[in-house]
């Protein structure tokens, strides 16, 4: 993470700790603090009210102190609406996910195991495809998904999610693959193996790493995103959490602030609980400054 | 893993040039289109397509309603014509360009490299959680991220960010009502340091240590070390970081429209919110067309710049 890795830091940390502080040094650290904390504050600040909302009985717009209850949550997994927004949530990032990674395996073993014509090409188109913003591109899929049919249907959703973030699987993926040595797939199909088997008994038992980072990554796209069910989905039943969050916030009159808030808790742990194990591998990847957002 | 012990030995006993090369192409294509082929497909049907599409749509008059809907004619370049000279559609490119410049350029890449100096002091205690604390704003899906905002810039004076200029005597405001633009470029920078710090965390690590003792003991100040040292060494990363955020940041949508949607008066209809709500509300498609044709251009020729220097191995 830090300067850590390099043998001279902990030399250096040693001699600063055996060393009084000067007075310039007191100076700077007490501005460094000062520096961090106010941008921890900036940083934890906002997520006040949705944290003491959750779990308070009388909770409004505005941050206070709660009536410790778990009343929000009861009502959340209860009430008519709100458990429905889960579920289509999860069907929605689990089968995008799992539909991302069997086309990714597939495709990034072609990318890392055969020497094709317009293979370097096909790498880079996908990569300048990462840039290209969805809301450029939403008005004419929404049009071709009208015409497939498959406007406000959650297959139709599950497909274009798993294609939306399949240019970063087949990259990461890729990468992984090609690290597994060729030479024990060799051993495979001298054993008697088709190519297809040695795939599934060499290659993927190996590939566990770069498979379980690249399903996060794609789980916690298809978790988060907005636009894309907002355009596609039209019946309330169909609603994942971010648009039935969104259109719960929008009703000004009758927002109901603690199931509001308790949504979204719901809504926050799984890419909170995914991101702390895909932190890792996201930072070592080289492909780190594809994957923002 | 086994990948660097395994390679030299194979060097040496394989004469072949390499294990890619190694099968005829008569049988590489079968499997590369039986393994790339659905994948590659589905990526021309839902991404490349649609960008056609888009391109074609934006030179036809097609609606979603109303009479156009059922016989949509070619227009030729009346759409762009319409777009470049209506006022609310260049308002809404310059407020992208604020938006991006303030929140994006600015904002995150100041805060983010304050960070990551910081993070980077050998004395400092509790490293990963002062990060965690940082990562927060990013790993929250965006409807959450604009809801913790919704509280914090409310109207009312029990409003977080009301109360606290309460403390100092200022009457309550509606933040997103009477200074709409920097609301959320104050919320998109909140979102976006932790990226910029990541990013330049791992830029900083490989300024080596000595280069930085060397300076200090010849008496460079902080400042001096930082300008004239570590900031030439980690100019391409910085580069690199600041077309991604960029284009990225031109993709904002949901962030924005959670809060104000595009309001109040389209003071922040960024290009994004102005594509959604033509396109999909008044249901124009050609004009909206045309607007992505136009974000879409400007989007990739950075691309093309960051793919270019971004120098990644295939």
């Amino acid at each position: 993470m830090t300067t850590s890795a390099t043998p001279q830091a902990p030399a250096l940390a040693r001699r600063f700790r055996r060393r009084p502080l000067t007075p310039v040094n007191v100076v700077q650290r007490v501005l460094a603090y000062t520096l961090l904390v106010l941008m921890v504050l900036f940083c934890l600040v906002p997520f006040a009210w949705v944290v003491f909302s959750s779990v308070d009985g009388h909770a409004g717009p505005n941050v206070q102190l709660p009536a410790l209850s778990f009343d929000n949550f009861i009502r959340f997994f209860t009430s008519a609406g709100t458990p429905m927004l889960l579920v289509n949530s999860l069907i929605i990032g689990i089968g995008g996910t799992a539909l991302n990674l069997i086309l990714g395996v597939a495709g990034g073993y072609a990318l890392a195991r055969f020497a094709f014509k317009g293979r370097r090409a096909f790498m880079f188109s996908i990569l300048l495809i990462r840039v290209i913003p969805a809301p450029a591109t939403i008005v004419a899929l929404y049009l071709i998904m009208v015409n497939l049919q498959l406007t406000n249907t959650l297959v139709g959703l599950i497909l274009v999610e798993a294609v939306l973030q399949l240019p970063v699987t087949l990259w990461l993926l890729k990468g992984t693959i090609s690290a597994v040595p060729i030479e024990l797939e060799e051993a495979a199909w001298v054993d008697g193996n088709t190519r297809l088997q040695a795939i599934r008994r060499v290659v993927l038992p190996l590939i566990g790493p770069g498979l379980g980072a690249a399903a996060m990554l794609t789980f916690m796209g298809i978790w988060g995103d907005f636009l894309t069910p907002l355009v596609m989905l039209q019946s309330q039943e169909l609603y994942p959490l971010s648009i039935g969050l969104f259109r719960a916030f929008s009703d000004y009159n009758h927002v109901d602030w603690g199931l509001l808030a308790a949504s979204a808790i719901v809504y926050v742990v799984p890419p909170a609980v995914l991101y702390i194990f895909v932190r890792k591998h996201l930072l070592k990847s080289s492909l780190g400054g594809a994957v923002k957002g | 893993m086994t990948t660097s012990t395994s390679a030299p030995t194979r060097a040496a006993t394989a004469p072949q040039p390499s294990p890619l090369r190694r099968r005829r192409p008569r049988r590489t294509w079968p499997f590369v289109l039986l393994l790339l082929g659905p994948g590659a497909v589905l990526i021309v049907v839902f991404i490349v397509v649609p960008a056609l599409y888009g391109a074609y749509l934006s030179f036809t008059n097609t609606q979603l309603t109303g009479f156009a809907a059922r016989d949509p004619k070619f227009v030729g370049i009346d759409n762009y014509t319409y777009l470049l000279s209506s006022s609310d559609f260049l308002a809404s490119l310059g407020q992208t360009g604020q938006f991006v410049l303030f929140s994006a350029i600015i904002g995150q890449t100041v805060l983010g490299m304050v960070a990551a100096i910081l993070l980077s002091r050998p004395w400092v205690r509790g490293k990963g959680l002062w990060g965690a604390a940082v990562l927060m704003p990013m790993i929250v899906p965006e409807v959450v991220a604009s809801l913790t905002w919704a509280s914090v810039l409310s109207n009312n004076s029990e409003g977080t960010l009301n109360r606290l200029t309460g403390l100092f005597g200022a009457d309550p405001t509606s933040w997103l009502q009477v200074v709409p633009m920097v609301s959320i470029i104050i919320v998109n920078i909140w979102r976006g340091v932790a990226f910029a710090m990541i990013m330049f965390q791992a830029a900083l690590e490989d300024v080596p240590v000595d280069l930085i003792e060397a300076a200090r003991i010849d008496g460079a100040r902080a400042v001096q070390i930082f300008r004239h040292i570590t900031l030439p060494l980690i100019r391409g990363p910085v580069f690199l970081y600041l077309l991604l955020t960029t284009i990225s940041t031109v993709g904002v949508f949901g962030l924005v429209y959670f809060l104000t949607q595009g309001g109040p008066g389209g003071a922040t209809r960024l290009a994004a919110i102005y594509i959604y709500q033509r396109a999909l509300q008044f249901a124009q498609i050609g004009i909206g067309s045309a607007a992505s044709m136009i974000l879409l251009a400007l989007v990739l020729v950075l691309g093309l710049v960051y793919v270019r220097l971004s120098k990644v191995e295939v």
